[in-house]
C-alpha cells in the first residue's frame, strides 16, 4: 500500500504542451514560464564548479524549488527549466524532486531544455526560440528568484496593455524599497538601480543599473525628455528580476543575436534604439516579496528575510522539498528539525535554523545561522551568520562567523573561519588553522582564463586533493592576492591536518572594494562611513540630476559625462572586434552588430562608435603600412576605401563626422604621431569618400578658429582645403540664387 | 469504607499508616537515622518492620477470620519495590480465589466480599488499595452475570486476570509517560512533588526522547521523598533543582508545569496525594500555571471528600530535628485533598482526561 | 488505488501551499478526497476488508495531516472516517451474522469474553468490537482486550466466521460495507455543509431583544447566527471588532449592514473599553480542542479576558467538524502559524530596517504575526455546535461519539 508519486514520466510535460495548443481556440494560452536555470556569472564560484547556483540551497531548500514553487503557485501551467551548466545535476534534481513529468490538473509541467554552448542569457533564450514550444506569453525569471507575490495582477495589466497596444512586449516586475543608496548596496550588495518610468502609462523609459557611487549624476537622452512630457525618475525601486514577456521577446533575441545580458542588452536596446518601437513597461509590486540572488551578500540577505518570514508560504516550516522530518518554528524564529541532538548547554540564539540529524555539543552558540543536516558540531563551537551546509563535521571549539560552508566540510578543532569567507565542499582545515577574511576555498584548482564570462560546467575536473601550503604562505595568499597558482601546488609539505585541504583561490579580477561589497560577513564600519559619505555628497547633488538641463547645451555633448577610461576600454573592444573582421572572421553585416552590441554594452552614443571605428580603421593601416610616408599614405587610402561604408555607418550626422575630425586629430597629436604629417593629405580623402561631410569639416574649422594655437596645428596645415571648400560652398550658394 | 481502629496493625495513637510505611520501605532515602527515629517515636511498632530489607519483614499480627491468609499475601506483593499497592491487592485476592472451595459464582463472590472488605479494613489509609478492591470485585460481579460461561471457565479467567494485574499496572504506567510526552516541551521547567513512580516514568521517557527541560524538585518532607526523586533524575541527566517544600512560591515564576502523581483520584476529580500537594497546586492556579496529574486508572477511588478533614487520616511520624516541646500538638497527617478546580489535566492510562472525566468514569463502572 | 493519488498530491500541495485554507473548505474537500479514495479503494481477497479499507484512509489522512498540522479539521475528518468504517463495520458483521440486525446498544450488558470460541454469538462479538471504539475505561481495565489491537482482532475473527458462511455472501457483505462507507461519508459532507442551519436555529433562544453582541474578525457560522437572530425580528446591535491585521471584521460589518443589522466597527484594542456596554460575545473558531480550549484567531484571547473580567458570557459558534479529539500542547507555539510580516508592514517601507550587513548579521526590526489564539476552557461559557449548546468540560462527551479512541494518532500501521 504505499504511495509513491508517480514519477519518471518524462514525455508528460511535453505532450500537455501540445495538447493545449489545440484547445488554443477554446480559451486563452497555457501560462508558460521561461526559468533560467544557470545565473552565466561567476559570483558564486568557486561552488558553482561543481554545483549549479540554481541547486544551491537556501534555508535547507535548493534556490530553485522556491522559484518553482512560485512559478506553480503563480498559475504557471508550462515551465521550461533552461539548464546549461551542470544540467545533469539539474536535471536529476528535477526528476528527485518529482517536478519533471507531473502532469494533471492544477499542476505544473516542468520540461528541461539543455544547451550545453549557451554562454547567457541571451542564447538561453535564442534555444528556447529555436524549440518553439513557447506559444504565449510567458514569465521569464532565473532560476534564483525568490517570491511569493502575486502574479495575477501584473499578468492582467500584461494582458489588457498588450490588447491596446500589441508593441508591449514586455512588463518588468519592481519593488519599492527605500530610496538610498545605502540600503541598495548594504542589502543585496547590487549597485543602485536608475528608472525613469511615465507615471501615467508605467512605461519604462530609462533604466540604469551601473550607476556607480561615483557618478553623482546620470545621464538621460534629451528625447526621453522631449518625447514624455512627465516622467519619474526612480532611485527606490529594486528590480525583482522577474518579466512577463510576450512571444516577441524571443524573436527580439533572434533577431539582435548580439544581446546576451537581459538587462544590459535587451532592455537598454529597447529602450535606446527604440526597435520597431517595442516598449517596456513595468509593475510594482504592492504586496510580495520578490528578490533575486545575485551574490553571496543578497544570499545572506535573502536566506533571513525567508527566516523571518516574508516569503511565506515558503518558509523551513512549512514547504520542504526533502521528506526529512518538518522543522517546526520555536519562539524567537528558531527553526528546529525535530531529531536534532542538542546539548543542555547549548544555545541557539534568534533567527536561527537547525536541520535535522544534526547534533550540537556542550557549550555552543549560534547565532543568526543556518546549520543544515546531519552536520556534528563539537564542543565550544561559536558559530555566528553563518550557513552551513549539510554533512558538514565542525570539531570542538571552532569558530565560525559571517561565512558560507559547504557540504562535507571538516573544520578539526579550534580552527577559526574568519568572517567573508566561502569554504567549498569537503574543503578541510586543520587544528587551530585560521582562514583569513573573504577567502575563497576549494578542491579544486582556480581556472586559469579568468576573461572567460561562462560559468561552465567544469570539463576535465583534475580534482586530486592537492595538500596546500603551510599556513603561514597561506595566510600571505590571502593578502597578496596575486600568488600564482603553481606556487600553491609546489609548497605541498604539510599534511592535511594542520592547514588547509583545498586551493585557496586568489581573487578574481574584482578588488578588495568588490569582495566586502558582496560577501556575507558585515560591512566594515570604515567602509559604511565611507558609503554614508557618498550618499550625503550625492544629495546635494541629486537635485541638479533629477532636473536635468541637457536640452540646453550643446548637441555634441549628448554623452558628456563619460569618463575616459570608460571610452578607452571600449575603443580597445572595437579595435579588437576590428582586428578580427580583419582576419576575415566576420563580414561586414555583423561586424557592424557586434560593434552596435558594444555600444549598448558599454551604453555610448553612435558618435563614441564613429570615432572608435575610425581609430579602428586608422589604425589597421597603420600596421599595414609601417614603412615610408608614401606607403602610409596609400595604406590608409586603401583601408578608408575598404571600410567606407562602415564608416558611412556611424556618421550619419554632422556631430558623429566631427567626432571622426576631432578623433582624427587626437590621434595625430598623442597616440600615432606618424599620422600627423599626413593629415591634409588624408582630410580631402576623407572627403571624397564621403565619410566627412563639408558641413562637417567647415565646422570643425570654425570651433578651432577660437581655440589655442596649439590646437589648431592641423587646420592651420589643411587651410588650402577648407578654402577650396568654403569657397565651392559659397559657389553653390551663388548658383542656387 | 468504614475504618475500624481495632483492625489496625499498630494501635498506637497516633498509628502510623501502614501505606507510608511501605512506601518509606520502597523509596526511602535517608532511611538508617530516620527509622531509628521513627521506631523509637512508635514505639509499640514490631521492631523488624523498620528494617529495610523487604523480605525480612515478618508478616503483621493477622486477624482471625478464613481471610487470614488475604492480608499475608497482600503484604508478600506489597514489598516488591516495582509492585503498586493496587497490584498487591489483586493478587491477594486472586490469591483467594485460587484457595477458594465455593462450587458457584455467588458463594465465590461472598468470599470474595469478605476478603477485601478485611484488606480494606486492615489498611484503610491507602486509597489504591481499597480502589482495587472494588475494581476487582465490580469485576468478578460483572462477569458471575454472564450466564452462558460455566462456573470453573470462569474462576479460572478471574484468576488469570487477576494474576495478569502486574502488567496491567506497568503498562498503565507506560502509557502514561507515552501521552506525558506532547505535554514537555524543550526548555520547560517541571516542579515535581514528593516522589512518584509514574512521574518518574514520564520524565524518564522524556529523557530518552531527547527532550530538554529542567526538573525542581521539593524536598517532600519528613520522607524526603523528593530527595529520592531529584537523585534518581540526576542520575539520568536531567538538570534538578531541589527546594525546600516552603519555597514552592517563590520558584514558581520559573517553572512552567507542575506534574504531580496520586494516592488516589477521587470522584469529584480532585486527588489525594502526598502533604503539599494542595498547596503547590494553589500558588500553581494563582500563578496559571498548568498543574498536571499522573496517575493510573487503578486509583480512581469512590470517595467524595468534602474538605481536607472529609479523609480517613493517615499519618506518620514526623523528625523536627530538635525535641518537640511537651504539649505542643503535632499535625501528622500525611496527605491533603486538591480539589478538581485547581488541576488541569489527569494523565491517566484511560487517556488524558479533564477532572469533571473522572467523575464520569466512576459513573460508569459503580452505577 | 493508482486514480486516487493525483487527486491526493494535489490536495496534499494545495495544503502544503496554504492555497485551501479554513476549516470548513479544508474539511469538505478532505471528505471528498476521502470519499473517492473509499470508492476507487479495490476491495481484495483479503479476509480483512474493514482494516483494509481503514489503513488506505489511514495511508492517505497521514499524508494530509503532515500537510498542513495547522488545519486540525484535516485530522478531525480523517478520524471521523476511520470511525464510520468501523461503525459500519460492526454493524454489517453483526447484520450478515445472525441475518438480521441486532439492536446492541446497552453494550454494558453485552459485555463478556470469547475465548472459547464456540460459545461466542453475534451479539456478543458485536457488542464487544462497540465496546473496542469507545475509549479506554475503567469497566474494561481488567478485561483481555487490549485496546489498539481489538479491531484487527475484531475483524480478523469477522473474517473467519464470514470464511465459513458461503463465499458469494462475502463478496456482497464487502460491496455492502463499502456502499455504507460511502453512503455514511456522503452524511458527513451533508452535514458538514449544513451545519450553519442547526447552529443558527439556537440565535433566537440566545440573543434577546436590545442586546448588543460583540465580535471579533469574521467567521461565517458568527455571520449565519446574527442573520438568523435577525430573520427571527430580533433587534440588536453588534460591535465588531476588526480583526487586524487582516481585518475581516470590515468584511463582516458590511456584511451585517446589509441585512439591516445596526452595527459598530470597532478597532481590536478598543474591545475592554467598550466592553462594559456587551450582553454577549459570539466568536467563531478555529478549532476546539478536546479539553474544551479553543483555537481561534488572533486577538481572542484579549476579547475572552475582557469578557470574564466583567462577567459578559463568552459564547463560541462552531460546526462539529471543527471538535479536535487531541489536547493542546503548548498551543501558543504548536498550534499556531506565524504569517508573513508583509501584512503588518509593507516591505519596501522598512527595507532599511532589515538590513543585515551593517550590524553584526542581526536584524534589528523583527515582526512577529501569528494566525491563532488559545483560549484556556475557563474563559468560555459556551459552546454552540450543531447538536446544542455545551459547556467546555462536556467536549469529551461529544468527543468520544465522533472518534474512535485508537484513531488520535493517525499512522499506517507497520504491518500493511
Amino acid at each position: 500500500m504505499s504511495h509513491k508519486k508517480s514519477r519518471g514520466r518524462g514525455g508528460g510535460g511535453g505532450a500537455a504542451a501540445s495538447g493545449d495548443g489545440h484547445e488554443d481556440l477554446a480559451r486563452p494560452p497555457p501560462l508558460q514560464a521561461v526559468l533560467l536555470a544557470d545565473s552565466f556569472t561567476l559570483k558564486f564560484r568557486p561552488i558553482t564548479l561543481e554545483r549549479p547556483k540554481v541547486l544551491l540551497p537556501l534555508v535547507h531548500m535548493p534556490m530553485i524549488e522556491y522559484t518553482l514553487t512560485w512559478l506553480e503557485s503563480a498559475g504557471v501551467e508550462d515551465a521550461f527549466v533552461f539548464c546549461c551548466a551542470h544540467s545533469h545535476q539539474v536535471k536529476e534534481y528535477l526528476e528527485k524532486a518529482g517536478w519533471a513529468g507531473k502532469s494533471g490538473p492544477g499542476s505544473m509541467a516542468v520540461t528541461a531544455v539543455e544547451s550545453h554552448d549557451a554562454i547567457s542569457a541571451g542564447d538561453a533564450l535564442r534555444v528556447i526560440y529555436d524549440r518553439g514550444v513557447i506559444h504565449g506569453d510567458f514569465v521569464l525569471i532565473s532560476g534564483d528568484t525568490v517570491s511569493n507575490m502575486s502574479l495575477k495582477d501584473a499578468l492582467q495589466e500584461h494582458m489588457d496593455r498588450k490588447k491596446k497596444d500589441p508593441l508591449a512586449v514586455m512588463t518588468m516586475v519592481i519593488k519599492h524599497s527605500k530610496p538610498s543608496i545605502l540600503t541598495h548596496q548594504t542589502r543585496l550588495g547590487n549597485d543602485e538601480i536608475v528608472m525613469a518610468i511615465d507615471p501615467e502609462t508605467k512605461e519604462l523609459l530609462y533604466y540604469e543599473d551601473r550607476a556607480d557611487n561615483s557618478h553623482l549624476y546620470i545621464t538621460i537622452d534629451k528625447d526621453i525628455l522631449n518625447n514624455n512630457p512627465t516622467l519619474q525618475l526612480h532611485n527606490d525601486m529594486e528590480d525583482c528580476y522577474i518579466d512577463i514577456c510576450s512571444p516577441e521577446v524571443l524573436s527580439l533575441f533572434t533577431d539582435n543575436f548580439d544581446y546576451q545580458h537581459l538587462r544590459r542588452h535587451f532592455v537598454k536596446g529597447l529602450l535606446v534604439d527604440d526597435i520597431m518601437g517595442y516598449k517596456i513597461y513595468t509593475h510594482e509590486l504592492r504586496s510580495g516579496y520578490a528578490a533575486r540572488i545575485d551574490n553571496f551578500r543578497s544570499y545572506d540577505t535573502v536566506s533571513k528575510d525567508v527566516i523571518q518570514r516574508w516569503t511565506y508560504p515558503m518558509v523551513p516550516d512549512v514547504i520542504s522539498s526533502r521528506d526529512c522530518s518538518e522543522s517546526r518554528l520555536h519562539r524567537q524564529g528558531v527553526y528546529k528539525a525535530s531529531d536534532v541532538t542538542l546539548s543542555p548547554s547549548a544555545q541557539i540564539g534568534a533567527n536561527s535554523v537547525v536541520g535535522s540529524v544534526t547534533s550540537i555539543g556542550d557549550h555552543c552558540k549560534v547565532l543568526n545561522s543556518v546549520i543544515g543536516e546531519g552536520c556534528k558540531i563539537g564542543k565550544n563551537v561559536l558559530i555566528n551568520g553563518s550557513f552551513i551546509w549539510d554533512n558538514v563535521i565542525i570539531e570542538d571549539g571552532c569558530k565560525v562567523s559571517n561565512s558560507l560552508v559547504c557540504d562535507g566540510v571538516h573544520l578539526r578543532a579550534g580552527a577559526i573561519v574568519e568572517p567573508g569567507c566561502v569554504l567549498s565542499f569537503k574543503v578541510e582545515v586543520g587544528k587551530n588553522v585560521v582562514v583569513p577574511a573573504h577567502s575563497k576555498v576549494s578542491l579544486l584548482p582556480q581556472p586559469s582564463n579568468e576573461d572567460s564570462d561562462e560559468e561552465l560546467e567544469y570539463a576535465d575536473t583534475n580534482s586530486g586533493i592537492t595538500d596546500s601550503p603551510p599556513f603561514s604562505s597561506m595566510r600571505s595568499n590571502g593578502d597578496q592576492s596575486t600568488v600564482p597558482l603553481e606556487e600553491d601546488e609546489s609548497g605541498t609539505s604539510e599534511t592535511g591536518t594542520c592547514g588547509v585541504v583545498g586551493y585557496i583561490w586568489t581573487s578574481v579580477d574584482t578588488g578588495i572594494v568588490e569582495e566586502w561589497r558582496q560577501s556575507i560577513a558585515p560591512i566594515p564600519k570604515e567602509k559604511l562611513e565611507e558609503l554614508l559619505h557618498a550618499v550625503s555628497d550625492d544629495d546635494g547633488s541629486e537635485d541638479e540630476s533629477n532636473n536635468p538641463t541637457l536640452p540646453d547645451k550643446d548637441d555634441s555633448s549628448d554623452s558628456v559625462v563619460e569618463d575616459d577610461d570608460h571610452i578607452s576600454k571600449f575603443e580597445k573592444e572595437v579595435e579588437e572586434t576590428f582586428q578580427r573582421a580583419l582576419g576575415g572572421g566576420v563580414n561586414r553585416d555583423n561586424l557592424i552588430l557586434e560593434i552596435n552590441g558594444l555600444r549598448l554594452a558599454y551604453s555610448l552614443q553612435h558618435a563614441d562608435c564613429a570615432g572608435a571605428v575610425f581609430y579602428s580603421v586608422m589604425k589597421s593601416a597603420l600596421v599595414a603600412a609601417q614603412s615610408t610616408n608614401d606607403t602610409l599614405l596609400k595604406t590608409t587610402a586603401d583601408a578608408l576605401g575598404k571600410w567606407k561604408d562602415l564608416l558611412r555607418n556611424y556618421t550619419k550626422t554632422v556631430d558623429e563626422e566631427m567626432e571622426i575630425l576631432l578623433k582624427f586629430e587626437e590621434m595625430c597629436q598623442e597616440t600615432t604621431k606618424e599620422f600627423s604629417l599626413l593629415f591634409p593629405k588624408i582630410l580631402p580623402y576623407l572627403y571624397d569618400t564621403e565619410v566627412v561631410s563639408e558641413d562637417a569639416i567647415l565646422r570643425w574649422a570654425e570651433e578651432k578658429e577660437h581655440a589655442d594655437e596649439s590646437d589648431k596645428v592641423f587646420v592651420k596645415q589643411s587651410e588650402g582645403f577648407i578654402k577650396w571648400l568654403k569657397e565651392a560652398e559659397e559657389e553653390d550658394d551663388e548658383e542656387e540664387e | 469504607m468504614e475504618p475500624d481502629a481495632a483492625q489496625n496493625p499498630s494501635p498506637v495513637p497516633p498509628p502510623i499508616s501502614a501505606y507510608y510505611q511501605t512506601r518509606a520501605e520502597h523509596h526511602a532515602v535517608v532511611s538508617s537515622d530516620w527509622l531509628a527515629h521513627a521506631a523509637a517515636a512508635a514505639a509499640a511498632f514490631p521492631p523488624g518492620a523498620d528494617a529495610a530489607d523487604a523480605a525480612a519483614l515478618p508478616p503483621p499480627p493477622s486477624s482471625p477470620g478464613a481471610g487470614g491468609g488475604v492480608i499475608e499475601e497482600f503484604n508478600f506483593w506489597r514489598r516488591k519495590p516495582e509492585a503498586a499497592e493496587a497490584v498487591a491487592a489483586i493478587m491477594a485476592l486472586a490469591a483467594v480465589i485460587r484457595s477458594s472451595r465455593a462450587t458457584t459464582m455467588m458463594e465465590l463472590e461472598i468470599e470474595l466480599k469478605k476478603a477485601s472488605d478485611k484488606l480494606k479494613s486492615w489498611d484503610a489509609t491507602s486509597i489504591s488499595l481499597s480502589a482495587a478492591c472494588d475494581l476487582f470485585m465490580r469485576f468478578v460481579t460483572r462477569t458471575s452475570h454472564l450466564e452462558h460461561e460455566k462456573f470453573d471457565a470462569a474462576k479460572s479467567r478471574l484468576i488469570e486476570r487477576g494474576e495478569k494485574f502486574g502488567e496491567i499496572s506497568l503498562k498503565a504506567r507506560k502509557t502514561i509517560a507515552m501521552l506525558s510526552q506532547d505535554f514537555i516541551y524543550d526548555g520547560c521547567t517541571i516542579l515535581v512533588h514528593g516522589y512518584s513512580r509514574v512521574v518518574l516514568e514520564v520524565l524518564k521517557l522524556a529523557a530518552s526522547n531527547r527532550k530538554l527541560f529542567r526538573v525542581l524538585c521539593t524536598e517532600g518532607r519528613p520522607d524526603r521523598t523528593g530527595l529520592r526523586m531529584s537523585n534518581e533524575l540526576a542520575a539520568l541527566g536531567i538538570p534538578v533543582k531541589v527546594l525546600i517544600d516552603s519555597a514552592v512560591a517563590y520558584s514558581m515564576d520559573e517553572v512552567d508545569m507542575v506534574f504531580v502523581g496520586a494516592d488516589g483520584v477521587v470522584e469529584s476529580g480532585g486527588i489525594i496525594n502526598m502533604m503539599g500537594t494542595y498547596q503547590i497546586a494553589l500558588v500553581a492556579y494563582s500563578m496559571n500555571k498548568p498543574v498536571y496529574v499522573a496517575a493510573e486508572s487503578y486509583k480512581f477511588a469512590r470517595l467524595y471528600p468534602l474538605d481536607q478533614k472529609d479523609m480517613t487520616p493517615a499519618h506518620r511520624p514526623i523528625d523536627f530535628g530538635v525535641p518537640v516541646p511537651t504539649g505542643v500538638e503535632v499535625e501528622t497527617s500525611a496527605r491533603d485533598y486538591t480539589p478538581p478546580q485547581y488541576l488541569t489535566l489527569l494523565l491517566t492510562d484511560l487517556g488524558v482526561l479533564t477532572p469533571s472525566v473522572v467523575s464520569d468514569e466512576l459513573i460508569q463502572l459503580y452505577l | 488505488m493508482p486514480d486516487v493519488q493525483p487527486l491526493v498530491s494535489d490536495f496534499v500541495l494545495k495544503l502544503k501551499r496554504r492555497k485551501v485554507e479554513g476549516s470548513h473548505a479544508v474539511a469538505r474537500q478532505t471528505a471528498e478526497l476521502l470519499r473517492s479514495v473509499v470508492s476507487q479503494h479495490r476491495m481484495g481477497s483479503s479476509a480483512n476488508q474493514a482494516a483494509a479499507l481503514a489503513d488506505a484512509v489511514r495511508a492517505v489522512g497521514e499524508q494530509l495531516i503532515a500537510a498542513n498540522p495547522i488545519e486540525l479539521a484535516v485530522g478531525n475528518i480523517v478520524r471521523r472516517v476511520l470511525h464510520i468504517i468501523k461503525e459500519e463495520d460492526i454493524s454489517s458483521t453483526a447484520v450478515g451474522i445472525e441475518g438480521l440486525s441486532v439492536t446492541v446498544d446497552s453494550d454494558g450488558e453485552y459485555d463478556s469474553e470469547h475465548d472459547d470460541r464456540p460459545a461466542l454469538s453475534a451479539a456478543v462479538l458485536a457488542a464487544h468490537a462497540r465496546n473496542a471504539l469507545r475509549a479506554p475505561s475503567l469497566q474494561t481495565l481488567l478485561e483481555d482486550i487490549p485496546v489498539s489491537p481489538a479491531i484487527s482482532r475484531t475483524a480478523s475473527s469477522t473474517g473467519d466466521s464470514d470464511g465459513k458462511s458461503k463465499s458469494a455472501g462475502d463478496k456482497s457483505s464487502t460491496r455492502k460495507l463499502k456502499h455504507d462507507v460511502i453512503a455514511a461519508i456522503g452524511d458527513l459532507i451533508d452535514e458538514i455543509d449544513s451545519c450553519y442551519e442547526p447552529i443558527s436555529e439556537q440565535a433566537v433562544e440566545l440573543i434577546h431583544q436590545n442586546e448588543v453582541i460583540l465580535t471579533l474578525g469574521r467567521s461565517r457560522t458568527v455571520k449565519e447566527f446574527l442573520y438568523a437572530a435577525k430573520e427571527k425580528k430580533r433587534s440588536f446591535r453588534v460591535f465588531v471588532a476588526e480583526g487586524a491585521p487582516r481585518y475581516q471584521g470590515h468584511v463582516l460589518a458590511k456584511e451585517l449592514v446589509e441585512k439591516g443589522v445596526q452595527t459598530t466597527v470597532i478597532t481590536d484594542s478598543a474591545v475592554f473599553a467598550m466592553i462594559s456596554r456587551v450582553n454577549m460575545v459570539i466568536v467563531g473558531a478555529h478549532a476546539i480542542m478536546a479539553n474544551g480550549g479553543v483555537i481561534a484567531p488572533v486577538g481572542m484571547n484579549m476579547v475572552a479576558l475582557a469578557a470574564q473580567r466583567h462577567a459578559v458570557p463568552f459564547v463560541v459558534v462552531a460546526g462539529s467538524h471543527k471538535l479536535c479529539p487531541l489536547y493542546p500542547h503548548n498551543p501558543e507555539v504548536l498550534l499556531n502559524e506565524l504569517k508573513s510580516p508583509s501584512d503588518l508592514l509593507d516591505f519596501g517601507e522598512f527595507s532599511d530596517c532589515m538590513n543585515f550587513s551593517t550590524q553584526d548579521g542581526s536584524p534589528l526590526l523583527n515582526v512577529v504575526n501569528p494566525t491563532f489564539d488559545y483560549v484556556p476552557p475557563k474563559l468560555v461559557s459556551l459552546f454552540i455546535t450543531d447538536t446544542g449548546g455545551h459547556s467546555p468540560s462536556y467536549m469529551y462527551r461529544l468527543i468520544a461519539e465522533y472518534y474512535s479512541a485508537d484513531d488520535l494518532v493517525v499512522r499506517r500501521k507497520a504491518t500493511s
